[in-house]
């Protein structure tokens, strides 16, 4: 073409870069640095439980925080947290929890909430488990079972909560069970919903926490709950915000006062009232200090004590653009559900 | 109802009902891989070009690691960048993990070496005799490269087309980079591992569906820019 | 354009491909090349289109020497065209192909559009604008080059081996262009070609290369009025027949091609490998009384238009090649099939 015309062209082409970069740059910048946010690490399955996206509105509306979730595994949660690329971390696995506190990458940790796990299995049961109250003796029958070839045990086998707990028991038995030693043992090394598909497939047991049971229950018809309600297997959620002293640069107060609120009267109701098909999920238990200190938490008088003395409104972002700005964009609503959260059939 | 024929219908659903979030996902899915082509592009063809053009001692090798690189696992990709704009990281200060940023160094990473290995390849394939012959009718420097570009056009265009497609369809970078943020770092591909995780494979498949889709439109275009002006 | 070569010499890794090359091209002639394959015809053509550098010596354009600078370089290569003996075309239409040496010239739409038009016409490819290049036959895509390589009106045209490998009406319209530009626009023309017969035809001057050395140079005439044995075995000469040759008390030789039996005034006995030109075969209807000492009878079986001559392959046991004029071959009224008579002189045979 005429070199005039190919000059105008490529101005054309470079002011509509230029511009296009603009909008996408400043979009950008509007989008994802409105306002202060939070980056709140926590495990798959206390955020596939859904209590998150139900609390996490109010939250944001009430101190104009954004909260980001990684939805990670717990092992993966800690170590983001210990490289200081997250705030504050919501898991279920009391050592790792104690061990990051010592080592000096979380400061005021305290319980939440608390839920439990179940044992689950075939419903025709061949290791004869139904109805135990003692997990620890349910899981000897199963190895039993499982030493004679009439059962399967599947395992997470992945550093999740979940995991942990699994392992905890099997070593109050002496075992350490891996598929090397006992054929019967599965390392599934994936996520619950994952292992309780397999579980079902395979008609084999396995240790899930209510919430995730309940999510998939429709789906797994081979299977039913057969050991619950024993001690051991009540399992409390820690809240450890990341220590600022580490990490200067992550925003602490948006830590601090997203536990201010999981542990407020409010926060610890909501969590209350938040039922799945009927079934409460999480049990509150900030504030019952008894419980607290049972479940491993030894400090939490002490803490709460300190939260209560944080003042909220100091803790407030006041950022220009609000969050209720930013969810028009989304559509959100306080009651949200979330529309890819839901099924099908909801629609 | 048959999963696929259900994620069919679903996946049309999404789109024709402008779902806000499956929107948003889909944007962010074309221009995290979208700027990550066009920058990685802008960066590699030109050195492709050259390293094609000129003859230098260890030039094989340095084709060797090329070629190697191409087939880097994009997970590993995206544990590398991911330790490196850690907030312990060399790049911590800058804050950059868990934003679309992030997601579109580390595909950018990926994408280099396969955008520079295709064009190396396509304008080696340039007969030697183009340059020349180019010469001799007086072109001169930047016009004897613009020539042996235009020349190789369908292969550097395949390049585009190839690195597209391998960003657009990775998960693991994106994954560990982006954190899988809901409305932040959500794309396509880390989506429909959250549905399938939850069991959702309705909307997984839907989504695995609006992903092809995607790339379709895409390609075509690109295409179409392939093999302009080259009828008979 | 004055081209004068100094001492010309090339050589890679170690080996002289070219050595001490003096020679002088005057403005606007037609100068030929010959030589076989491999004696340094293209590296004599790429050193002058100054696509590459001489390992000594020096090429002289109008008086001025070449320098090193790269832009000197550039500027003298814009003024000289070359065609390749590999056609090499872009991968578009045969216009965006002729046009390109103008578009980088920065000419107008309107000059490239008028141009492209011209020169399509004179090398006859009028029609082929749209079409993409690499689709055409070889004889059409070397056409093309030619296009491209005198729509710049260059003051030099360089061509390598043009026409090897094409059939006679390519090789025929390629050769009118080049004689064209030649005689006409007085561009100053440089061919590097193994066949005599067209040297010949279009040379003003000829300059024979053997194994990167001058081995010959002087008018056309000159060099092919006494063929070497040097230039026998390259030259894309016709009627090289093997036989056995006897010479009798007379001195005259008689050598048996294959039952065939010719005179000849060479001295050598046992085998020998002859060739006659094919100019100094007379062709006739009827026998001819003369003093050639070689007649025979056959058919034609072949004849190709030359442009001004006519060849035709006569099988007269063995098949020769004869070269006459257009009107002689018109006015004998010959054609396939015809019945002549092959007379040639005993001096017309050479011994190889």
């Amino acid at each position: 073409m005429r070199p005039e015309t190919r000059l105008t062209v490529s101005i054309t082409i470079l002011v509509v870069l230029v511009a296009g970069g603009v909008l996408v740059v400043s979009y950008e910048y509007y989008h994802w640095r409105p306002m202060q946010y939070m980056i709140l690490a926590t495990t798959t399955s206390t955020y596939d439980s859904g209590l998150l996206d139900y609390l996490i509105p109010v939250f944001e509306s009430k101190y104009n925080i954004q909260v980001r979730i990684l939805s990670k595994g717990t092992g993966e949660s800690i170590e983001i947290a210990k490289r200081g690329d997250a705030d504050i971390v919501l898991v279920h696995a009391k050592t790792w929890e104690e061990a990051f506190v010592n080592e000096g990458y979380g400061v005021h940790r305290v319980g939440v909430m608390y839920n439990d796990f179940i044992v689950i299995g075939p419903k025709n049961d061949p290791a004869g488990i139904k109805g135990i109250t003692n997990a620890t003796t349910a899981f000897r029958k199963i190895m039993e079972a499982g030493n004679q070839g009439r059962a399967i045990f599947i395992s997470r086998a992945d550093r999740s909560g979940t995991n942990a707990k699994e392992l905890e028991i099997w070593t109050k038995i002496n075992v350490k069970p891996s598929n090397k030693t006992y054929s019967w043992y599965l390392e599934a090394g994936a996520g619950m919903g994952t292992v309780l598909r397999m579980t079902n497939e395979k008609q084999a047991y396995t240790l899930t926490d209510r919430a995730t049971w309940v999510a998939f229950r429709d789906q797994l018809n081979n299977l039913e709950v057969l050991v619950e309600k024993d001690i051991i297997l009540l399992n409390p959620y820690g809240v450890i915000p990341v220590n600022p002293q580490k990490y200067p640069q992550r925003n602490y107060k948006a830590a601090v006062a997203f536990t201010k609120f999981l542990i407020s009267e409010e926060g610890q109701r909501l969590i209350a009232d938040f039922k799945k098909e009927g079934e409460t999920l999480f049990f509150p238990m900030a504030r019952d200090f008894g419980k607290a200190t049972q479940l491993g938490f030894p400090n939490q008088a002490q803490e709460v004590a300190w939260y209560d003395t944080q003042d909220p409104l100091a803790l407030q972002s006041t950022a220009f653009v609000t969050i209720a700005v930013l969810n028009t964009f989304h559509n959100l609503e306080v009651n949200f559900s979330p529309s890819l959260i839901c099924s099908w059939d909801d629609m | 109802m048959n999963p696929i024929l259900e994620g069919l219908v679903k996946a049309l659903w999404l789109l024709v009902s402008l779902d806000p979030e499956v929107y948003s996902i889909m944007f962010l899915s074309l221009r995290v891989s979208g700027f990550a082509v066009i920058i990685g592009a802008a960066l590699s063809i030109p050195c492709g070009a050259t390293i094609a053009l000129r003859d230098f001692r260890g030039k094989r090798f340095l084709m060797s690691i090329i070629n190697t690189l191409m087939g880097l696992p994009p997970v590993v990709v995206g544990l590398l960048v991911y330790l490196l704009l850690s907030t312990s990281g060399p790049l911590g200060p800058f804050q950059l993990l868990y934003t679309p940023t992030a997601m579109i160094i580390a595909q950018l990473i990926m994408v280099i070496p396969i955008i520079t290995g295709v064009t190396v390849s396509a304008v080696s394939a340039v007969d030697k005799g183009v340059r020349e012959k180019a010469l001799s009718m007086g072109a001169t420097g930047w016009q004897l490269t613009v020539t042996i570009l235009r020349e190789a056009k369908i292969g550097l265009l395949t390049a585009v087309i190839v690195s597209f497609g391998a960003a657009i369809s990775e998960v693991g970078a994106v994954m560990i980079v982006g954190g899988n943020i809901r409305w932040i770092t959500r794309v396509l591909t880390t989506a429909i591992v959250f549905e399938t995780e939850l069991g959702e494979f309705g909307i997984a498949l839907a989504l695995g569906i609006v992903l092809l889709l995607l790339a379709f439109v895409i390609n075509w275009v690109l295409t179409q820019l392939q093999w302009s002006g080259l009828r008979r | 354009m004055l081209v004068e070569t100094q001492g010309l010499t090339k050589a890679y890794e170690g080996r002289e491909v070219l050595k001490d090359i003096n020679l002088t091209v005057q403005e606007a002639e037609f100068f030929t090349v010959v030589g076989p394959s491999g004696s340094g015809k293209t590296t004599l053509l790429r050193l002058i289109d100054l696509l590459e550098q001489p390992s000594r010596g020096r090429v002289i354009f109008n008086g001025v020497e070449v320098g090193d600078s790269e832009r000197e370089r550039h500027a003298l290569r814009r003024r000289i065209g070359m065609v390749f003996q590999q056609t090499v075309l872009l991968n578009s239409s045969v216009y965006d192909n002729v046009a390109y040496p103008l578009k980088i010239r920065n000419q107008t739409e309107d000059t490239i559009y008028r141009k492209v038009q011209e020169t399509l016409e004179l090398v006859g490819l009028k029609e082929f604008e749209k079409r993409k290049a690499t689709t055409l036959s070889g004889g059409e895509m070397q056409r093309v080059a030619l296009a491209q390589a005198i729509i710049y009106e260059p003051e030099l045209l360089l061509l390598d081996e043009p026409t090897v490998n094409l059939d006679p009406r390519n090789v025929a319209i390629i050769e009118n262009v080049i004689s064209h530009v030649n005689k006409n626009l007085k561009m100053t023309v440089i061919m590097a070609t193994h066949n005599m017969l067209q040297a010949e035809q279009l040379a003003d001057r000829v300059a024979i290369l053997k194994e990167g050395e001058l081995a010959g140079i002087g008018h056309a005439e000159e060099i092919f009025g006494k063929p070497s044995d040097f230039l026998a075995s390259f030259a894309r000469l016709n009627n090289v027949f093997s036989g056995v040759s006897h010479v009798d008390e007379g001195g005259l030789a008689k050598i048996d091609i294959d039952g065939l039996e010719l005179e000849a005034t060479i001295t050598r006995t046992g085998k020998v490998t002859l060739f006659i030109r094919p100019e100094d075969i007379i062709l006739s209807t009827s026998p001819i009384a003369s003093s050639a000492r070689n007649t025979f009878r056959g058919k034609i079986i072949e004849a190709t238009d030359l442009n001004r001559n006519v060849q035709v392959k006569v099988d007269v046991g063995k098949v020769f090649v004869a070269t006459i004029t257009r009107r002689s071959f018109q006015e004998m009224q010959l054609n396939l099939g015809s019945e002549v008579y092959l007379t040639f002189k005993a001096s017309a045979v050479h011994a190889v």
